[in-house]
């Protein structure tokens, strides 16, 4: 059965017992919240708790069927939250569950809580002692206001740097930030954008070791920001994983040598890192030609006539699916519009324009002629 | 509100911050019949005094959360409309 109640006294544990109580069942489990004395320093007097009663019911019941369809074997369920003024120390929740196995209640008891701060529309304030103004709480499960990324403009956020005296000073290292949440979004956006950027070009120095000239390097490398064991913000950057790269030749198997010594022959004992060292330039062109469903180059063949091929490739490919091109994320072809060559007005002339024209060069010719007589 | 379609009256409710800053925990509001919930939250934010926690607000239009504040809401005359604070039962 499903118990769901707001209740205005204090919750009775013992009672929550007997309802749960059950022949069939091995488990029980009870979570119990209960009100601190103390939020950053300040003591906390009591805690008024309000609800929007009729839906919090309704979420509330449905936090129990959602706990049947995930833990089937569930006997009882009880959700009792308690409303109006709880003195510290006091149950302001009660989430329990029986079933035959204990994991079931266990988990069960943990979902429902999480679910409990997230959807359940109550709220509490903080009655502090002293001076200290009380404060409405914030879950920070607690369901958040989303909205479309395309309706999102970050241009109408405003920016504004807020500066107030009468503050203590912030450490001089330390920037304090006073913007809104979409303000916020966009700056973390940039930051992160910003650090992988720089990543990006950490790794192409890695990649290219030996040659320090990074203006034509178009090296690929895959690499990952981890963020670091309890840290607030600092990022630990794990990166290159540098699979097949030149530096990587050394540290390869040489597989046919080994192969060659398994099968007790001598011949064509070749150094694997050479060989790719060889192919490694035209290894980039390969896997495009793979790609594109090209047939494998000789190697004999000029780079020219096979990036002729690619091309050619693309274009049939692009006759063939227009969309095509709306997949490769480059710039949209509005933009490219203008780049597209001008049609040619095609004109009829008649004879005795044309006439006209002639006349015209060789009068222009005999000018030319005198001039130069 | 200003509007061009049909308009209907609904009960609007209040919670906690929200009901301190709109100074009421329930007021009727004339809305049109179908808007895009950001909308509608901007003109009640305007009208409420709900500035301060603007970002932070949820509506739930009768008892149900509108998940996406981009999705449009039909209303009938008389429906419940929630302006919910974040929430911190517990």
């Amino acid at each position: 059965m499903d118990h769901v109640k707001l209740v205005e006294d204090p919750i009775d544990i013992a009672h929550i017992h007997q309802l749960l109580a059950d022949e069939g069942c091995g488990a029980s489990s009870v979570f119990v919240g209960t009100t601190r004395d103390n939020f950053q320093g300040k003591k906390v007097v009591s805690l008024a708790y309000e609800a929007y009663d009729n839906m919090a019911l309704k979420e509330m019941n449905k936090i129990c069927s959602d706990l049947r369809t995930k833990w089937p074997e569930l006997r009882h369920i009880v959700i009792y939250h308690r409303l109006g003024n709880v003195p510290v120390c006091e149950a302001s929740v009660v989430i329990a569950a029986s079933s035959p196995h204990r994991s079931d209640a266990l988990e069960s008891v943990s979902f429902a809580i999480d679910q409990l701060k997230t959807r359940v529309p109550i709220w509490k304030k903080e009655i502090y002692e002293g001076d200290h103004n009380s404060e409405w709480k914030e879950n920070k499960e607690s369901f958040r206001p989303k909205r479309s990324v395309s309706n999102f403009n970050y241009l109408a956020c405003p920016c504004k740097a807020e500066e107030s005296p009468d503050e203590i000073a912030a450490p001089q290292k330390l920037v304090q930030i006073r913007v809104n949440d979409a303000e916020l979004a966009k700056r973390v956006e940039c930051f992160v954008n910003s650090k992988r950027a720089e990543i990006n070009s950490q790794n192409v120095i890695d990649f290219k070791a030996e040659d320090k000239d990074l203006s034509d390097s178009c090296a690929r490398t895959q690499s990952s920001i981890i963020k670091q064991e309890k840290s607030n913000c600092h990022l630990k950057v794990r990166r290159v994983n540098n699979r097949s790269g030149p530096q990587q030749m050394a540290f390869r198997p040489n597989y046919e040598l080994e192969l060659n010594k398994l099968m007790g022959s001598r011949d064509f004992v070749t150094d694997p890192s050479t060989e790719m060292k060889k192919t490694l330039h035209n290894s980039r062109l390969q896997t495009i030609e793979l790609y594109m469903g090209l047939a494998a180059a000789h190697s004999d063949e000029s780079v020219f006539s096979r990036i002729k091929r690619v091309e050619d490739r693309i274009l049939q490919l692009e006759s063939i699916s227009p969309e095509y091109r709306h997949f490769t994320n480059l710039e949209p072809p509005s933009s490219l519009a203008p780049t597209l060559p001008k049609k040619m007005r095609k004109k009829s002339y008649s004879a005795q324009e044309l006439g006209a024209f002639i006349q015209k060069l060789k009068d222009g010719d005999r000018d030319l002629n005198i001039h130069l007589k | 509100m200003p509007t061009d379609g049909p308009v209907v009256n609904v009960h609007v409710l209040f919670f906690a911050k929200s009901r301190e800053l709109a100074r009421t925990p329930r007021s009727e509001v004339d809305v049109p019949a179908q808007i895009v919930a950001s909308e509608l939250l901007e003109q009640l934010v305007a009208r409420f005094d709900l500035t301060s926690i603007r970002d932070n607000l949820i509506l739930a239009h009768n008892e149900t959360y509108i998940e996406n504040l981009s999705d449009k809401i039909h209303f009938k005359e008389g429906d419940e409309l929630a302006i919910i604070p974040p929430l911190s039962g517990g």
